[in-house]
């Protein structure tokens, strides 16, 4: 939709995103910082503290594990999410109308207290191995914006364009793929960079989840914090930043999905 | 019969991922509250019978829902003049909008102290143009809090409605505008019911993020400011003591359900089309 | 190969791989050790790396903070790790906990060369492997005359100028203790009285602080000009403000402890004795002192003035801190944080 724009909604606007960016200056200016602990303005220009993230292995290899959980995570949330999403919009009748809410629960729990169950409940009790674990926590997590995200583009979706490309033949999944999917194209990329942001971000309930030879960014961000007050942190806030646009353009190219340029 | 068991289908393995990994292992957690040698409600009584816990848990309910207002309405502001952008320029200002969440608390925090401290940037601009003689201290204090929030929270709006503004058809508006409808009237009567069910997500996952935030009001709001967050994290981690913190979990669930749900029915009422 | 076969195929591949992950598991054991994780590489030189040769066994380590990795040491019943690093209030939680088992000091030959606090801080359960201490630092260009007494930072010239520890850090509860001796009560006994004086302190106090990065952070940007403080932070804080002092306190200042314990469900016993003995050698100490990782316990290392800066170091010093009964300041926990919480949410 584009339509002209009244001048004080875009002044508005304007000064919302001022002051979203306004701190990031301080925390990139507190990255290079020459000194030992966070400052700004930076005293001296150094990228010392972004090769400390590569020097440190422990920061490699749990970059690693994180990645491959916020991915896997985010894809498999993506995966059962969007078809219920579908399903709650499509066949909003047929299904009771409290269903929908049930996916903002796993935002809705105070994170330690679904990390605590967790472990208590399926990591000891079955058995299951750490990575699963963490991995279907983290899906868990994150399904409430792959649901209810999707959802809310779906609910305006006109859904007789699915309906007459179905009477004319077109087989369903096809029809959901070709005229359904590049409708709320927006609405997946969005529900996307959230769910993996959240992953990535998340320390609760990765706190539990971890065990034995596995353990994430976040948490050794922490550890490191114990210990450490430099600037390591600002520039990991950075590089997450820089991460995250090139997460977003692998999506574009690979998945063709038209990000948010329609 | 296979038509009929689409829906559920469908999302099945949704349900079940939440229902075996959330209802079932939380449940049990928060059933043990229950449990206690003093009745199952002494927890709860022990809850509510202090008036500093009273306290916490109204002030937890009052800045969620204030950062949740805020949020909605700057969220909105934002993301419909971003859905009227350009392609590359609405790419570059998404991205600008999530880079907030990449940042971690006590970085975000640092730049807060930066730009809101004692010997912050606004405090300097504010002496050297007289306008104040001594530095106000903004920090600490439950504004503290909530701009912080909001600030964490207005991306997650604006992504959540991005994609929901994206949907509207141009045409709709250009129909409504062409048949003499004031701008208002075009937004009360058009978008606003078209972007209602983006805003009740929206409002949603801001009102249940803010409720169980733990780390940005103990370090903007320090004790002063303490929220529910806080007391749970202090039972879990400090004290050992489950009980003590599923007791707080629990209540902290059932306000948030209750809220939500009332927030989605008034939501409704506005508008009987949305969701 | 049709879907089934495909099926059955990886499932045998997978069989193997296990059978062999198990059988190679079965030659090596695997030491699991449960700390912090700053410092990796560092402990992986000076430590790890060493040891496995010794011992001809694999280490992995679980990650996080005191709590996160206690709670999941109490959650599996005391399995799953070997050997535990924990600061001595946590440790003391999980022994009243149950979840260590005493040690078995003829195993540990190093004890002997250990500072006496070292050996046996517990009542039997694992040494303390590194010292550190509690005190005040202040900014010795904006507070004067110098802070030389707990009692000073009652003074009427530091209005809103002071950071405590918050009531769930480890230095919190030492606050109440410290204030019980301003009012010259008992903390334990004459709770009210400690928390009259922790109300007389309020207004002094700018923010409390949960982490050492926000101690720094409000140090380095003004926001407050002394704290209470483990030595660890001195460093950060005076890269900031080159003026920031620690204190000479006539009242002493308090020691912590960083502990090691073999939880009651290790499988490698022996193996985590061999380990514990390793980490308290004179070797191991002295290197990571030089370092800069650890305070050294083992009265037999040997720093130049300038590597002991750093460090609460030699028995001069040692032999000045006053100690902690954490037994009884971890039962009175719980009421304290409900006190400290509505003292300072007024």
């Amino acid at each position: 939709m584009r339509t002209s724009l009244h001048p004080a909604l875009t002044i508005t606007a304007s000064l919302i995103f001022a002051i979203l960016v306004a701190p990031l200056f301080i925390i990139l200016g507190a990255s290079v910082s020459d000194t030992s602990y966070l400052t700004f303005p930076p005293q001296g220009i150094t990228l010392r503290w972004f090769t400390n993230i590569f020097e440190i292995s422990a920061f490699r290899t749990t970059a690693i594990t994180s990645l491959q959980i916020a991915l896997l995570g985010t894809a498999l949330a993506l995966l059962i999410g969007i078809p219920a999403a579908y399903a709650l919009n499509r066949f909003r009748i047929r299904l009771p109308s409290w269903l929908a809410n049930v996916f903002v629960l796993p935002i809705l729990v105070p994170e330690i207290v679904l990390g605590f169950s967790l472990l208590k409940s399926v990591t000891i009790s079955l058995g299951l191995p750490v990575f699963i674990v963490l991995l279907l926590g983290h899906a868990l997590l994150v399904l409430p914006y792959a649901v209810r995200v999707v959802g809310a583009s779906l609910a305006s979706f006109d859904f007789s364009i699915e309906e007459a490309a179905i009477s004319l033949g077109c087989p369903p999944l096809k029809t959901f793929f070709t005229v359904v999917l590049p409708n709320i194209s927006a609405g997946v990329i969005a529900a996307f960079i959230l769910a993996f942001i959240t992953s990535m971000n998340d320390v609760s309930v990765s706190l539990f989840l971890t065990g034995p030879g596995i353990s994430t960014l976040p948490i050794q961000i922490l550890a490191h914090m114990e210990q450490f007050f430099d600037p390591t942190i600002a520039s990991v806030s950075v590089l997450l930043m820089i991460l995250t646009v090139g997460v977003m353009a692998i999506v574009e190219a690979t998945l063709g999905l038209t990000f948010l340029t329609k | 019969m296979v038509k009929r068991l689409t829906p559920w289908i469908l999302a099945g393995p949704a349900s079940l991922l939440v229902l075996l990994l959330l209802i079932l292992p939380v449940g049990a957690t928060l059933l043990a509250t229950f449990a206690d040698a003093k009745g199952w409600a002494a927890p709860y009584l022990a809850f509510f019978n202090s008036g500093f816990r009273r306290t916490v848990l109204w002030r937890t309910v009052e800045i969620s829902l204030i950062t949740t207002v805020i949020s909605v309405i700057l969220g909105f502001i934002a993301a419909y003049v971003v859905a009227q952008m350009p392609g590359r320029l609405k790419s570059i200002m998404i991205i600008a909008a999530v880079f907030p969440l990449l940042t971690g608390v006590v970085v975000r925090s640092f730049a807060w102290l930066i730009l809101l401290g004692k010997n912050g940037i606004l405090n300097s601009a504010l002496l050297s143009l007289g306008l104040i003689t001594e530095p106000i201290s903004m920090l600490y204090t439950e504004g503290a809090v909530i701009a912080a929030m909001v600030y964490l929270f207005v991306p997650l709006m604006i992504l959540t409605l991005s994609g929901v503004l994206e949907g509207i058809p141009k045409d709709v508006l250009e129909a409504a505008s062409s048949l003499g409808a004031a701008p208002f009237a075009v937004f009360r009567q058009v978008i606003l019911p078209l972007a209602m069910p983006g805003l009740i997500v929206g409002a949603v996952l801001v009102f249940t993020g803010s409720f169980t935030s733990y780390a940005t009001p103990q370090l903007l709001g320090g004790e002063r400011q303490m929220m529910m967050g806080t007391l749970l994290y202090q039972r879990a981690m400090v004290t050992f003591d489950w009980t003590g913190a599923s007791t707080v979990a629990a209540i902290m669930v059932v306000v948030t359900i209750a809220i939500v749900l009332v927030m989605t029915r008034l939501a409704r009422r506005l508008n009987p089309m949305a969701a | 190969m049709s879907e089934k076969t495909r099926l059955r195929a990886s499932a045998l591949a997978f069989g193997v791989a296990l059978a062999a992950a198990t059988s190679s598991m079965a030659e090596a054991k695997t030491l699991t050790i449960s700390w912090w994780g700053y410092n990796g590489d560092k402990l992986n030189a000076n430590i790890i790396e060493p040891f496995k040769k010794i011992c001809g066994c694999d280490i992995v380590f679980e990650t996080g903070n005191n709590a996160d990795r206690l709670n999941k040491l109490k959650l599996r019943g005391g399995k799953g790790v070997d050997v535990i690093y924990l600061t001595d209030s946590y440790s003391q939680i999980g022994i009243a906990e149950g979840l260590f088992q005493k040690v078995d000091a003829a195993k540990l030959t190093n004890l002997a060369d250990l500072y006496d606090l070292a050996k046996d801080p517990q009542g039997g359960y694992g040494p303390a492997y590194t010292i550190g201490r509690v005190g005040i630092v202040y900014d010795s260009a904006k507070v004067n005359p110098p802070i030389s007494s707990w009692n000073d930072l009652w003074r009427a010239d530091l209005t809103s100028a002071i950071s405590l520890p918050g009531i769930t850090t480890t230095a919190g509860p030492m606050v109440v203790l410290q204030s019980a001796k301003h009012a010259g009560a008992d903390a334990f006994t004459d709770t009210d009285k400690a928390f009259e004086a922790i109300e007389a302190l309020k207004p002094n106090v700018a923010k409390n602080y949960n982490t050492g990065s926000e101690l720094v952070n409000l140090i380095s940007t003004g926001e407050a000009r002394i704290a209470i403080a483990q030595d660890f932070t001195l460093a950060s804080m005076k890269a900031a403000v080159p003026t920031m002092t620690w204190a000479a306190l006539s009242d002493g200042d308090i020691a912590t402890l960083n502990t090691v314990n073999i939880p009651k469900g290790s499988e490698n016993v022996d193996l985590a004795h061999q380990f514990i003995n390793f980490i308290l050698s004179k070797d191991v100490q002295q290197l990571e002192a030089e370092q800069g990782v650890d305070a050294p316990v083992s009265t037999k290392v040997v720093l130049t003035p300038e590597q002991a800066k750093l460090w609460t170091y030699g028995p001069d010093m040692i032999g000045k801190l006053n100690r902690l009964d954490y037994q009884k300041l971890n039962d009175a926990k719980t009421d304290w944080i409900d006190r400290w919480n509505e003292v300072f949410s007024r």
